[in-house]
């Protein structure tokens, strides 16, 4: 697979390190002329100086042939430029690094199939930490899918109702239901939710406030 | 007697690569060496790696042809290679590093004298990466023809 990284920094140059150990035919875009002869010393080839937001750069890097390209600069603008291009050219897949969790539906707009945030991903790890966060981003998936864990509380208007009887958002699935006492099960219809479960829920990104007045109530705060 | 030593030679079409020819192949004489000549295609990232390259593969025969004139000329033999690589110094370094040579005679141009001397992006990374000895030489600034008027 032919791989090209927009971006040198840490995030690049290890995740360059990674596929090359893979046996991927890999390419870093640096911008900065000093770092990239740093890369180079470690990764050799695999690195050409020049600004990834420019098309001419990205067809020097011979973009038409590639197979994935990740953005990871520490721009939001930058990788969405990047990702734009690489679309155009007909790049089957595009991953961009958002610094800013607010650009993430932009992205998501503009086609870019997968995104990464790292404050996202802290934040999730950090929401399975607190107790009173009752909805936690587990997942994202493709085509705007996402996985959350919901912790049924006291008060979430469907405890003690079946599967059945939740009315869920479309696109929407209940795959799991773990106990308070840890037993995790694939529910039924007939499947009876209390509080203090935890679900496993797939649902698509838009309907994630839907969801959580569903299962938790419409009466709690924003958590995620 | 068995040959240990040695020498790497890359060619291109510059003068200086030439001459770094005839340098390896009298320094083969003076050790004893087993001298090859690499000429390397470097392919643009726009093309796969293996992708044909006819028109540079027979330039990069005619090179090394040339190379082979001028080892036999100073009464040596060298053993000719073309190789095809995404950039030319990483392909030189680990060609040493294959054939474990003991050393590298690389031609170098010489650039005009504004701001600082530069090598070149290959000899930069041959001398920043290449385990073996490095020796570079470096194509005079003044014409030939000028020395001999002189």
């Amino acid at each position: 697979m032919y791989v090209i990284i927009a971006g040198g920094g840490k995030v690049g140059f290890y995740l360059a390190q990674e596929l090359i150990n893979g046996n991927h035919e890999v390419l870093v875009i640096e911008r900065e002329a000093g770092r990239c002869k740093q890369i180079a010393d470690e990764i050799g080839e695999h690195v050409m100086n020049g600004d990834g937001c420019e098309a001419s750069t990205l067809d020097r890097a011979g973009v038409v042939r590639a197979d994935l390209v990740a953005a990871v600069t520490g721009d939001d603008e930058d990788n969405l430029v990047v990702c734009d291009i690489a679309r155009q050219r007909g790049v089957p897949r595009t991953i961009a690094r958002i610094n800013n969790p607010k650009n993430e539906l932009l992205f998501k707009k503009r086609g870019v199939e997968t995104t990464i945030s790292a404050t996202q991903a802290i934040l999730a790890q950090i929401e399975q930490e607190l107790p009173t966060h009752e909805m936690i981003p587990l997942l994202q998936m493709h085509s705007g899918l996402e996985l959350v864990e919901i912790r049924l509380p006291n008060t979430s208007p469907v405890a003690g109702r079946s599967v059945r009887e939740v009315l869920l958002p479309p696109e929407s699935l209940i795959s799991l239901v773990v106990d308070p006492g840890g037993v995790p099960r694939i529910p039924s219809g007939e499947t009876r939710l209390n509080a203090g479960d935890a679900l496993v829920v797939v649902t698509r990104k838009e309907s994630l406030e839907v969801l959580r007045e569903s299962l938790i109530g419409a009466t709690h705060g924003l958590d995620t | 007697m068995a040959i240990n030593h040695v020498i790497l030679v890359p060619v291109t079409n510059s003068a200086a690569s030439l001459e770094a020819v005839s340098v390896a192949c009298a320094l083969g004489k003076q050790r004893k060496s087993k001298v090859f000549a690499v000429h390397v295609i470097e392919v643009l990232r726009s093309l796969p790696l293996n992708a044909e390259m006819d028109a540079d593969a027979r330039r990069g025969e005619q090179l090394l042809r040339k190379a082979e004139e001028i080892a036999s000329a100073t009464g040596y033999h060298v053993e000719g290679e073309l190789l095809q690589a995404r950039e030319a110094g990483q392909a030189i370094v680990d060609e040493a590093r294959d054939r474990k040579a003991d050393t590298v005679v690389l031609g170098i141009g010489s650039k005009p004298l504004i701001g600082d001397f530069q090598q070149g992006r290959t000899a930069d990374f041959v001398l920043r990466h290449a385990t073996s000895e490095v020796i570079v030489v470096r194509q005079g600034t003044v014409p030939r023809l000028e020395h001999e008027h002189e």
